[in-house]
């Protein structure tokens, strides 16, 4: 994206980008605990609890109480346990979900109705790389599953597999839809060209559903926790950690939460956009577009959480007919949507 | 089972231990990917030796022994026991007693079926339905608790009566909790009926036969969800059923969508009888009159002879088949639990299908283990 940048600001641009970079890793892991937080009390909201009020207000502290639990947790590891891959499989899943990190721009400054997005890397294919780097993240569940010589495990990384590979196409074919009407795989080109109110979700109603349902099923929440179910397979791909890698296999969840949540307010929910007199004025530019993005991953987030605890699971075998028999061909009557609205609007 | 594994088939032991189970069994799969290929019970890994411990035990003390068939259904099981000793005593507990006993063992099965309700939900996914019912049980568990005096083993009936008369102001506390219970089972029913992923996880999965479930023995729910109207109360009237006004639940369809139908519905039977028992019953005596047996008797003697007696039971047929020689002690005790015969129709029924269905079909049994090993 070409924007005019002040002269003195070009030479420490990589300097900024390292520091938005690292800023993002500890900042990604504030809000993996603060995602687990939402989820405990909004959770505890629908089932009628409390959830965590003892240990600080609000039970915000319960979380930095678990850590501590499971940093000082013995680290058991079976004993005809992959080594190699029992061990790693959690440092895979976070490095995947780094990787993803760097594409993704959490927010924007406008200096003097100038946009300068907030992200690691500006790629022209940005979108592309992270669908690939999120599908990856699915090695390092099938590494802990293999490595851990456990049936249980075995059993949730098929099944794992079996619905990747199925939700992996119309998620694709989605986000491939928008690409195409923006005319770009740049995600900081096709958040910017949605503008204030004109968001992809209006546009494309039904690339909207196809991408949700499908980030849902790739984020493994229910209806789509067949690789967990934890009422048949004990916990899955999980059964065997314990300690900080459980610890790490847990966060992982979440952060893959909060990206997904970033990539459907980005993506369909106008990202940063903010009116024009908003960006125009000097103090509100600087905070407002952040603010707005994060409010929207936030209810993005929320959502994704309440559905957990609203439906029931299915069952792998219907989950993958959905996929193949429902969702395909509903993409790929977005896609044709979305190339003749792109052609209609280019015109 | 080992011998006979192909390449890609392998055998997982669900249990002793697992989530799904109500208490510890073995369930032996030989799995083929996902598709159940063969699968088998193994029991007895809770077994308490409950009728050698009654021979044991004078008739009093046998009374907080049956508590612990199934904590679930503490007081029908103790139903099963005093009706025993009562036929062989020649004795009818006065008017009074039956009704409250009708009404702290609809208590008991209201708690049973919301559990179990609860339960069923967790096991297809759906967790805060466990909570949502839960909350109910609980009103229900004070309501047996002002009774009783416990919430789950309960120590009340005797031998033609019960220990203590319903507490003051128990009516005016009960009425609210079983109307707010009628709004909550509808709200359940709608939860169930509306819910795509409910409906396509229970309807026409684990569809047993009325002709199998007889000649497995199966009875309660599981046997009248086949479109079977057998039940206890019904066909064999005990204390004062055959005064109150109920009906069987029945459904046709015979899959885990209808045995859990007919648990919704038998709780509205129960309210029912309950709101009735609770205006019908008269004032007078818990004990008969002019008979040596009253609360304290610790002692007590009782005829030869051998009976049998049978109780609806939350899961089915309760019955205890009892032989006395005379003294102080029972000689024998044969419990006959609800649950072993259910247990038996699972094999069978989960063959072919997937370990979710397994599940749900063992979900919507609603069973305990602990009844089964006794």
């Amino acid at each position: 994206m070409a924007v005019n940048i002040p002269e003195f600001i070009i030479p420490l641009i990589p300097w900024i980008r390292g520091t938005v970079g690292l800023v993002l890793v500890g900042a990604i892991f504030m809000g993996g605990m603060a995602a687990v937080w939402i989820e405990r009390k909004l959770s505890a909201d629908i089932q009628l609890r409390y959830g965590p009020s003892r240990v600080g207000k609000f039970g915000l502290l319960q979380l930095v109480a678990d850590a501590i639990k499971l940093f000082t947790k013995e680290d058991v590891r079976p004993r005809n346990a992959d080594r190699f891959l029992y061990d790693n499989a959690p440092v895979f899943m976070l490095t995947s979900l780094f990787l993803m990190l760097v594409a993704i721009p959490v927010g924007a400054v406008f200096i003097n109705g100038v946009e300068y997005p907030l992200a690691v890397t500006e790629m022209d294919i940005s979108v592309l790389f992270i669908e690939a780097v999120s599908a990856i993240n699915i090695f390092g569940i099938f590494m802990a599953a293999y490595g851990s010589n456990n049936k249980y495990s075995l059993l949730g990384a098929f099944r794992n597999f079996a619905r990747m590979i199925g939700y992996e196409v119309p998620l694709g074919i989605a986000v491939v839809s928008v690409a195409v009407m923006t005319g770009s795989l740049n995600i900081i080109d096709i958040t910017s060209a949605q503008g204030t109110f004109v968001w992809n979700i209006f546009l494309q109603p039904i690339g909207f559903v196809v991408f949700f349902i499908a980030l849902m099923a790739d984020l493994g929440r229910l209806p789509f926790d067949q690789n967990e179910s934890e009422e048949e397979l004990v916990a899955g791909w999980v059964t065997e950690y314990t300690g900080m890698r459980f610890g790490l296999v847990f966060f992982a969840e979440y952060m893959h939460m909060i990206l997904g949540a970033f990539l459907v307010a980005l993506l369909f929910l106008g990202g940063w956009n903010v009116p024009a007199f908003v960006a125009n004025n000097a103090v509100l530019g600087l905070i407002a577009p952040t603010g707005v993005l994060l409010l929207k991953t936030v209810l993005v987030l929320m959502t994704i959480i309440g559905m957990r605890w609203a439906v029931p699971r299915f069952r792998i075998d219907q989950v993958v007919d959905m996929s193949w028999k429902k969702l395909l061909p509903l993409s790929l009557l977005n896609l044709v949507w979305a190339v003749g609205l792109g052609l209609y609007l280019g015109a | 089972m080992e011998e006979m594994l192909e390449p890609n088939e392998m055998i997982i032991h669900l249990g002793p231990q697992h989530p799904m189970q109500p208490g510890p069994f073995r369930l032996n799969l030989k799995l083929k990917g996902e598709t159940i290929m063969d699968a088998e019970v193994e029991m007895g890994y809770i077994h308490k030796g409950i009728e050698k411990i009654l021979e044991n035990r004078t008739y009093l003390q046998g009374i907080t022994i049956v508590d612990r068939i199934c904590y679930l259904v503490a007081l029908t099981n103790e139903e099963c026991y005093v009706g025993c000793v009562e036929k062989l005593l020649d004795l009818e507990p006065p008017e009074r007693a039956q009704y409250i006993r009708v009404i702290v063992e609809e208590l008991s099965r209201l708690q049973s079926h919301l559990l179990g309700l609860g339960e069923y939900g967790e096991f297809i996914g759906f967790v805060s339905m466990f909570m949502y019912t839960i909350k109910e049980r609980e009103d229900i568990l004070t309501l047996i608790d002002m009774v009783t005096g416990a919430r789950i083993t309960h120590s009340y009936l005797r031998f033609g009566g019960v220990r203590a008369d319903l507490p003051d102001g128990f009516k005016e506390k009960a009425i609210p909790i079983l109307n707010n219970l009628k709004k909550a089972i509808n709200d359940y029913e709608e939860m169930f009926n509306s819910d795509t992923i409910y409906r396509e996880r229970t309807i026409g999965i684990g569809v047993l036969s009325a002709d199998d479930a007889k000649s497995l023995g199966v009875s309660g729910p599981v046997l009248r969800a086949t479109g079977v109207p057998y039940d206890i109360r019904k066909v064999e009237p005990y204390l004062v059923y055959k005064d109150l006004d109920f009906k069987v639940c029945t459904e046709t369809a015979g899959d885990c969508f209808a045995r859990v139908q007919v648990r919704l519905n038998e709780m509205r039977e129960s309210i029912h009888i309950i709101e009735q028992c609770l205006d019908m019953i008269p004032n007078g005596p818990i004990f008969p009159e002019g008979t040596p047996y009253g609360r304290r008797t610790p002692v007590m003697r009782v005829p030869a002879g051998e009976v049998f007696h049978r109780v609806e039971d939350p899961r089915g047929e309760m019955g205890m088949y009892m032989v006395s020689d005379g003294s102080d002690k029972p000689y024998r005790v044969k419990v006959k639990g609800p649950y072993y015969p259910t247990l038996q129709a699972l094999p069978p029924l989960i063959i072919g299908t997937t370990v979710a269905d397994m599940v749900s079909i063992a979900g919507s049994m609603d069973g305990c283990t602990s009844e089964v090993d006794r």
